[in-house]
Order: structure tokens, then C-alpha cells, then sequence
């Protein structure tokens, strides 16, 4: 997909290699190849409002098509209440740091693929790919926010609305398919 | 003034081996000179690399995480270099280590700000009391000085001794900042030894400032109930000719106050209102309390527009850089009395003070850069009310009337949130007020960070930051909060007093509130943090915005913390050091405990002290707002004496956090100091310096990270009653690690005692072997061996 975005904050250009912008079904899918996929899941999804919902309901959801979820901040009760018991209740800085370590896992059950964030405050978000970019060679990482996270190696290119709310729901339906 | 003498060692102190030969060249003057008030311990005046096996051993256990803020290196001729996914730059260097130096040399910026504030200020006062003069704090506080001691083995009597503890500090600076050159230091965690080093000075420079003015402007010396003064937006008498002094240097504001009293025109406020905004604010008012702090670094922009400055005086530190724009578009001069900071005004300091004011007044300069104190005090004040009613508070602030038509031209394109430094929803603020709709504005003057980054980038000009301003107008008045003045030092009383039940664990810990203003989402988080802690019995420590912001949020009765809490440094008190180089005095107080309380000796013996502070002060700093360098440096020193701080979301672009692992228990054992044993201590504290997300982990945060391997049973079980509590509150449900951190089933919160022996026994805890151990990471406090 060729398409040339600017990383949400214009401030934020680390380097001449940025994120792939993903949207539309091409995000559902590289969720859905994912092996090992975790989802980390930020104290702004209980503020971020998308389509009538909180982002915390859409995270919700895609816990509940079966990927391990860490919740950072205080989102855990909130998940709960959606009947989401996350594998881990950890800082996000925790459990970005965990993720360096080739072998480490939430749950025990091998090492991630693929770590995608949602709902972590733009700056911090940015912050913690820029760590597993560097640092964690291994992974491929995914911010499911609607904004273009460089530091990300795939990432939504500043979306409106409506387009976001789609691709989360591509996503789930897809996942739950 | 500096005292030069032979080599002059006790007997004792040669006997007792703890004098090695490279410390010798350090004894050859001042210290050789001091009288013998305790044994000199093993790192007089450390080096650069004297400490370097306690960092070490800290940064084993809390290893640096890094997030880089940039994939290039540009310091040389050779970059930028891509040092992203594991290049290597032209010089060699790798992604850690840049980032390591990175931080290396913001912690010099910030260990050199306080420093040369301190030199300016100690070199001031000698000039005007003279090198002799004593330091005195008062009948009690014998450990006046409780860094320059520990770290230097110095007892400081006078002034001129401060000069010279200036000069080692310096030294010091130096040589951690050329580590940063390129082809010098290569390996990240002797790049973040030597952050350590540098942010361990800045703490002894912040001190060497505070006392200083203290001892000589007769600023409260520790006084539990110093009074209460104003702060916020609202407190000046607009009436008045109005004097604003900005940064954090307060002699040139001392001055202007002097000149008033000398002059006849009575205190601050009586004729002439003299504020101040960011630290230069608390020490007015240390001076004298009828003085006015109008609030942190992010009411600058909204107090110069408003209009309400007669004359900016403008000192060091966390100024606007363009503040003579700023000042000139409401006709505002300013004085500019730092060679730090003299945006290109013209210096004065030969002309007479009526002609300089008459340059003010008649508008022929925009300001004049005057460094000679006493002068700029005089000028200040003339200028002032001078320009008082030619200027009739000229203000570019609009009139609520004008916000729609000043946000017409919004095309909601949304440039201005894309480059505001927290994401603030301004675009859709300035949008809706030009439907006529000001409430979002309005909203956000409580979050905004007074920067104008938004007015810098918007293609229509549209100024957002004073559009919030007018829709804040009408409930500026009402912005007025009751404030402690700046105390300064903890009393050796009041240590005896508590340290006990904090050694212990029955005083669940210290907090301390510090740092600047770019919080996350407003500044009454740091009130509302400040008084939940403060109600459930922890010593709550402030200074500096955070000092200002925590009052902003009051209790069911009006009353703000200050009102509501008592000053003293005791279970439930709320003590406002003071400024930024106040701050010293928070980590003086840890120090004081491992002294006075245990009776660890002190002189320069900055290892033990550590150790004891780590394992056994339940201390903690928040820095919520932090984005300074000197926010950086502080945190850093902190993190070397052995305290934790947790910086908010915004200080993950600090690039580094100490993160420990939980799960690594060898990383979290300790020896234990009456056999040698090694011995699994559970992970407390578990980070030394982590940025949090929200104000509610921050506050589960807190209270974990204020457990200590050292707690009795009575002090784990009240540590565990307020996390467990928190953490219930929070997330409602118990802790996942509480078997990390219940020894043995008294240390077991009664409140929630059959729930946390339900989850115990589920993940098959065992009481531990050995619940209660005397812990060190120094090898050489091992008692058997000895
Ligand atoms: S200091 Fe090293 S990494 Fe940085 S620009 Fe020069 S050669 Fe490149
Ligand atoms: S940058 Fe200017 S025009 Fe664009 S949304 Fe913001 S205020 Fe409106
Ligand atoms: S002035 Fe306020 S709204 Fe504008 S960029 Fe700064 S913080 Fe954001």
C-alpha cells in the first residue's frame, strides 16, 4: 500500500524509516495471521470515544476473540465489566520492557509475534514503540489507534471517525469469524 | 577565603584504613583543615568514578530501559547517524549508549543550572554579608547540611565555605559532561554511572543554594508553621503598580522589595504588588509572605497577556524565551537580570538608575538587561509605578465578546492539536467557539499548558491560547488558593521524632510532590494525589509548581491542603519545602533519618547512607509534571541515594526509566548484615524511576513503591493495608503480588485478612524463611565477616 503519512504529533519524526500504514481489511488480517499476537490495552481507551462506544468496548472485543490482553493504567475493571479477565494487569512501561526479552510471555505459552497497542496515550505509546523498534527486533508491532504512530512498524494513518470505527470492527468480525 | 593547609589526617583516621591514597590529593586543603566532628568515612569528595560499584550494583538490579526519542545521533560532523535497530554510529556508538548520553548530559544541564544559580547566588551573598558569614539554621537543625556532609565529609560554618564546596562541584560537572564527548565513554551503564555522579552534585549545588539564602535572608528555617500566603491567578490587587519576577533566582526580587521598604513605600502589596511565577515565586514569599505566587512556569504566557505586569523581572530558569515579544505586546518592559539570560537587551549596568527608567518608561527599549542587583531592585520599582497608570494594565487577552469573531476563520483542520505537547482537543475548542459554543475552551484553561504552540502552527493565525483565556475570564477572580510558605529544611526534632516509625514501616511513608508543569491532564491531579496520601498518614513532601498546583483542589470545607494539614514533617503533615533547590532538603531529610535516627555515620560515607535509605526509608518522589532537565538530575540524585520516583506519562521522553523485574529474585536479594547470608527480599522497591500512565496507577504506585525489605510486621501490614486498599479501590480486586510481599501471615492487613489467605493459599505461598533481616548490598557491613 503506497501512502505517504505524517506521524499524528508533526513533531514526532524519528528517522527516515516510519510505520507501514495499514487501514481497512489489511489490518484485520495481520491481526488474524498473527500466532502470538498481544494486545495492551491503555488508560485513554477509557476516554476515547468512537461511535457511540468507548475505545475500551473494541479492545474488549478483541480480547474476547481470544488474544492475550495486558491491562495498563487502571483499565483492568473496566475490561472486567466487559467480562474480559486480561492475562496480566501491568504498566505499560513493564510490560514493554518484558517484551525485549526474546523468550518472555504474558501467559507463559511462548514468545509474541506481534504487540499491538490501543488506548495508550499518544506520546507514551509513542515512546514505548520506539523501545521495541530498537530493542526488540524480533516483534512486529501495531497501534490500533487512529492515529500514525511512526515508531510502530504498522500503524493507522490519522483516520477519521467513522473509518476507525470500521477498521476495529473489521478486526473483530474477522477475529471472531 | 579558601583555606589552604599542610596534609593533616588523625591518627584515627589513618588507622582506621578508611583514608585510601587517591583521597589523599582531595585532603590536601579544605578538609584537612576540619575539625574532627565524626571519622572520615571512605569517600571524601567522590570522583567521577569513586561510586561507580554502588551505581553498578543499583543498575543491576534496575536496569536501564530505554526509549529512544530519536533513531539519529547529530553531536558530530560525522551524523546524523542512523543508530536505529542495532547500527552502530560513525564513532561506533550504539542506541544505548547514545541514549545513555542523552540523559548524561541532561542531567548536566540540570546539575549546571542549580549549580551556576548557586554560584551566582553564594558569590552575591559574600558580596553583601561577607565570606565569614555563618550558616546557621537554629537551635534545631544540627545537620544544617546533611548532603555537603555525606558527600564531601565537609562541615560547612560559613559562606565562604559554600564557595568552596562550589568549586569541587564544578569540577564535578566538568568532568561528567566531557564523558558525553564523542570517543569518550562508550558503555551505557558507565553513561548512567556517570548520570548518577553529576544528579548526586545537584542535589549538594541545590543545597549549597538553598541554605545560603536561607541563613542570610532569614528565610523560615524549617519552621513547621510558617504562614500562609496566596497563589493563583487571581491574587493581585490590579489596582496596584505590579512588579512580576519570573524564573528562580530570588536575589534581584529581594531587592526590589528592600528598595520599597528602604523607600518608604511600605511592604509588598501595601503600595507596589510584587508577584512571582514559578520558583522565584516561593522564595518571595519565604522573604516576606505578603508577597504573591501567582502560579508555575504554565501561567506564564496568561499573566504576561493579561496584562497585569507593570515591569517583568526576569532571573534564570524556565523563562519564556520570548518573553520581551510577549512583554512589549501589552507595552510590559522588563528587567533582565541574569548574564544566563539577557535576550539581547542592552546592558545598562553604567547608566544611573533615573536615566534607565526613563529608557523603560518611555518605551525606548523593550527592556534592559541590568545584572548589577541592587540597581535592577531600584529600577524595577520606579519603572513600575511609573508605568502603572501609563500602561492601565494594557492587556491583548480578548473580551469574551470577541472570541467568536477571533475564531471565525477556524477551519477545524486540526494543526494546532497535532503540535500541542499533550494532545489537547483545541482544534475542536477553537471550532466550537465559533459557533458561538466557549464551554470546551473554557474547559481546557485547567489543562492546557500556557505553551501557544498551537497559535505557532495554525495557518490562520487564530491565537488558541488567548481564546482560552477570554472564555476563562469571568472565574479568574475566583482562582485564589491558600499556600504554606516555604519552609525549608526538616528539623533534627522532628527526624527523631519520625524516624522510627518510617525505619519501621509504621509511618507508611514519605511522598514527595515535585517538579514542574506539564502534567498529563491538569494540575489538581497533584492535589488530588497530595490529599489522599496526606489522609492516610503519609508525610507529604512538596515543592516547587508542584508545591503551587496542589493547593488548586479544596476539600469539602473549602479548605485547600495546606489549610487542612499541618506543616510539620510528621504522620499526616504537608510540608512545602519551598523552590526547586529546595528540594534538596527532601532527600536531606532521608539522609538526616539514616544519621540521626540510626546513627549511621555520615561523613562522606554516601554508600552506606544509600544502602540504608534503599532498604530501609520508605521514601518516594512523584515528579507528575516533570520537564526539565533539572527534573532529570533531581530524579536521577534521587534515584542514587536509594529513592524511587515515578514521573507521569510526558516523562517517558526522558528516554530512560530503572526498571527492576519482579520475577528475577536474585536480582532482588540482598546480604543480610548479621551473617552474610544472600537473601530474596521480594521486590521492594521495585523500580527506581518508571513513568506511569494515569493518576490512579500513579497512586498504587505509591504506596508499592514505599515498601522497604526493612519494615517490621506492624509496618508491612499498614504499607499493605494502604496498597491493598488502593489497589481494591482501583482495579477491585487484590494485588497479583502480594506474595512478593507478605512475609509472614502478621504482616497481613487485618481488614483483609481471610480474602489475602484465600489468594495466598491459592498461589502456594509459603511464610517466609527468613522474614526479618538486617539488609545491605554492601559487602563490607557484613558483621560475621568482620
Ligand atoms: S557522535 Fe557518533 S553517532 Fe553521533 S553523529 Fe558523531 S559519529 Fe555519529
Ligand atoms: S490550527 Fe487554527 S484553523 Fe486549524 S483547527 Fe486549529 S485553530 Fe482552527
Ligand atoms: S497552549 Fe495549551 S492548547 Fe495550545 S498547544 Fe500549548 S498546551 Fe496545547
Amino acid at each position: 500500500m503506497a501512502m505517504t503519512v505524517k506521524p499524528w504529533q508533526w513533531g514526532n519524526v524519528p528517522g527516515h524509516e516510519m510505520a507501514t500504514p495499514v487501514k481497512g481489511d489489511v489490518v484485520a488480517k495481520l491481526v488474524k495471521a498473527a500466532k502470538r499476537p498481544l494486545l495492551i490495552v491503555g488508560g485513554a481507551s477509557l476516554k476515547e470515544k468512537l461511535g457511540g462506544k468507548l475505545l475500551i468496548d473494541f479492545a474488549a472485543e478483541l480480547a474476547k476473540a481470544g488474544i492475550p490482553t495486558v491491562a495498563t493504567a487502571h483499565v483492568y475493571k473496566a475490561l472486567k465489566d466487559r467480562g474480559v479477565e486480561p492475562a496480566a494487569i501491568m504498566t505499560v512501561a513493564d510490560v514493554t520492557n518484558r517484551l525485549q526479552d526474546p523468550n518472555w510471555s504474558v501467559d507463559g505459552k511462548g514468545p509474541h509475534d506481534l504487540v499491538i497497542y490501543m488506548g495508550v496515550s499518544y506520546q507514551l505509546q509513542s515512546q514505548m514503540l520506539s523501545t521495541l523498534k530498537h530493542f526488540a527486533t524480533h516483534l512486529r508491532t501495531l497501534s490500533l489507534d487512529r492515529y500514525f504512530h511512526p515508531n510502530a512498524t504498522y500503524s493507522m494513518p490519522n483516520l477519521k471517525e467513522d473509518e476507525w470505527e470500521q477498521a476495529l470492527n473489521n478486526v473483530i468480525a474477522l477475529l471472531k469469524s | 577565603m579558601v583555606e589552604k593547609g599542610p596534609l593533616k589526617i588523625s591518627a584515627k583516621e589513618l588507622a582506621s584504613g578508611l583514608v585510601s591514597a587517591k583521597d589523599i590529593e582531595v585532603l590536601i586543603g579544605r578538609i584537612a583543615m576540619e575539625e574532627e566532628w565524626e571519622l572520615l568515612g571512605p569517600t571524601p569528595f567522590p570522583h567521577i568514578s569513586t561510586l561507580r560499584s554502588w551505581d553498578h550494583m543499583l543498575l543491576s538490579r534496575y536496569k536501564p530501559f530505554y526509549a529512544p526519542f530519536c533513531d539519529y545521533c547529530c553531536l558530530c560532523t560525522y551524523g546524523k547517524c542512523d543508530l536505529s535497530k542495532g547500527r552502530l554510529g560513525a564513532c561506533g556508538i550504539n542506541m544505548k549508549a547514545q541514549t545513555a548520553r542523552i540523559v548524561l548530559i541532561a542531567c548536566c544541564i540540570g546539575a549546571s543550572t542549580h549549580l551556576a544559580h548557586a554560584r551566582h547566588m553564594v558569590d552575591h551573598l559574600i558580596e553583601k554579608f561577607g565570606e565569614d558569614y555563618p550558616i546557621n539554621l537554629g537551635q534545631e537543625i544540627a545537620i544544617e547540611m546533611p548532603h555537603a556532609r555525606l558527600i564531601t565529609g565537609i562541615k560547612p560554618k560559613t559562606l565562604g565555605d559554600l564557595a568552596y564546596l562550589l568549586n569541587y562541584c564544578e569540577k564535578e560537572v566538568t568532568q561528567c559532561l566531557s564523558a558525553s564527548h564523542t570517543g569518550q565513554e562508550g558503555n551505557y551503564l558507565d553513561f548512567e554511572s556517570k548520570a548518577l555522579h553529576v544528579s548526586m552534585i545537584d542535589h549538594l549545588a541545590m543545597e549549597i543554594a538553598d541554605v545560603a539564602q536561607i541563613v542570610t535572608f532569614n528565610f523560615p528555617k524549617g519552621d513547621p508553621n510558617a504562614p500562609l500566603t496566596w497563589v493563583g491567578l487571581g491574587v493581585l490587587d490590579l489596582s496596584k503598580p505590579v512588579v512580576i519576577c519570573i524564573g528562580h533566582n530570588v536575589s534581584a526580587g529581594i531587592e526590589v522589595i528592600d528598595y520599597l521598604e528602604k523607600s518608604g513605600l511600605g511592604g509588598p502589596g501595601e503600595t507596589v504588588e510584587v508577584a512571582g511565577l514559578c520558583c522565584t515565586a516561593h522564595d518571595i514569599v519565604r522573604y516576606r509572605d505578603q508577597a504573591k505566587i501567582i502560579g508555575p512556569i504554565s501561567d506564564q504566557l496568561r499573566i504576561i497577556r493579561s496584562g497585569a505586569a507593570d515591569v517583568i523581572m526576569t532571573d534564570e530558569q524556565c523563562i519564556r524565551t520570548n518573553v520581551v515579544y510577549e512583554a512589549q505586546r501589552v507595552k510590559t518592559p522588563v528587567v533582565a537580570v541574569s548574564d544566563k539570560a539577557s535576550y539581547g537587551l542592552p546592558d545598562v549596568s553604567e547608566l544611573p538608575v533615573e536615566k534607565i527608567v526613563e529608557m523603560l518608561v518611555s518605551g525606548s527599549v523593550p527592556g534592559v538587561f541590568l545584572p548589577d542587583l541592587e540597581k535592577a531592585g531600584a529600577v524595577t520599582a520606579i519603572t513600575a509605578i511609573r508605568m502603572a497608570p501609563i500602561r492601565q494594565k494594557f492587556k491583548i487577552i480578548p473580551d469574551p465578546s470577541q472570541i467568536q469573531a477571533q475564531a471565525s476563520g477556524c477551519t477545524f483542520c486540526g494543526t494546532c492539536r497535532r503540535n500541542c505537547p499533550i494532545d489537547l482537543p483545541i482544534d475542536q475548542a477553537v471550532f466550537n467557539a465559533k459557533k458561538g459554543d466557549f464551554e470546551l475552551l473554557s474547559m481546557l484553561h485547567d489543562l492546557c499548558l500556557g505553551c501557544a504552540r498551537c497559535e505557532q502552527v495554525c495557518p490562520r493565525k487564530i491565537p488558541a491560547l488567548s481564546l482560552i483565556e477570554a472564555a476563562f475570564q469571568h472565574k479568574i477572580k475566583t482562582e485564589k488558593y491558600r499556600i504554606r510558605v516555604g519552609r525549608g529544611p526538616i528539623l533534627d526534632t522532628e527526624i527523631r521524632e519520625v524516624g522510627s516509625p518510617i525505619v519501621l514501616g509504621e509511618i507508611p511513608g514519605v511522598v514527595a510532590y515535585v517538579g514542574c508543569a506539564n502534567f498529563p491532564n491538569g494540575a489538581k491531579e497533584v492535589g488530588i494525589m497530595a490529599r489522599e496520601f496526606a489522609r492516610r498518614g503519609y508525610i507529604v513532601t512538596l515543592s516547587g509548581c508542584s508545591a503551587m498546583v496542589a493547593s488548586y483542589v479544596r476539600n469539602e470545607e473549602g479548605k485547600t491542603i495546606y489549610e487542612e494539614f499541618p506543616g510539620t514533617f510528621d504522620r499526616g503533615g504537608v510540608v512545602n519545602v519551598g523552590s526547586c533547590v529546595a528540594n534538596a532538603h527532601i532527600t536531606g531529610a532521608a539522609i538526616k533519618i539514616a544519621n540521626i535516627f540510626a546513627k549511621r555515620p555520615l561523613r562522606a560515607n554516601y554508600e552506606e547512607i544509600a544502602d540504608y535509605i534503599l532498604n530501609r526509608v520508605g521514601a518516594v518522589g512523584v515528579a507528575w509534571g516533570a520537564y526539565s532537565q533539572k527534573a532529570a538530575s533531581i530524579a536521577t540524585g534521587c534515584n542514587r541515594l536509594g529513592i524511587p520516583v515515578i514521573v507521569g506519562p510526558q516523562g517517558s521522553k526522558y528516554r530512560r526509566m530503572y526498571l527492576g523485574r519482579a520475577e528475577d529474585k536474585e536480582s532482588f536479594t540482598v546480604y543480610d548484615a548479621r551473617t552474610g547470608e544472600r537473601v530474596w527480599i521480594g521486590p521492594a522497591p521495585e523500580h527506581l524511576i518508571i513513568a506511569l500512565e494515569t493518576m490512579e496507577e500513579c497512586m498504587v504506585w505509591t504506596a508499592k513503591l514505599c515498601i522497604r525489605p526493612n519494615d517490621t510486621t506492624k509496618g508491612r501490614m499498614i504499607k499493605l493495608t494502604h496498597y491493598v486498599d488502593l489497589y481494591k479501590r482501583i482495579y477491585g480486586k487484590l494485588p497479583p503480588d502480594l506474595h512478593h510481599f507478605v512475609r509472614t501471615e502478621a504482616d497481613i492487613p487485618i481488614t483483609f485478612k481471610e480474602e489475602i489467605m484465600r489468594y495466598l493459599k491459592e498461589v502456594g505461598w509459603e511464610p517466609w524463611e527468613k522474614p526479618s533481616i538486617d539488609p545491605t548490598l554492601l559487602k563490607r557491613l557484613i558483621r560475621a565477616q568482620a
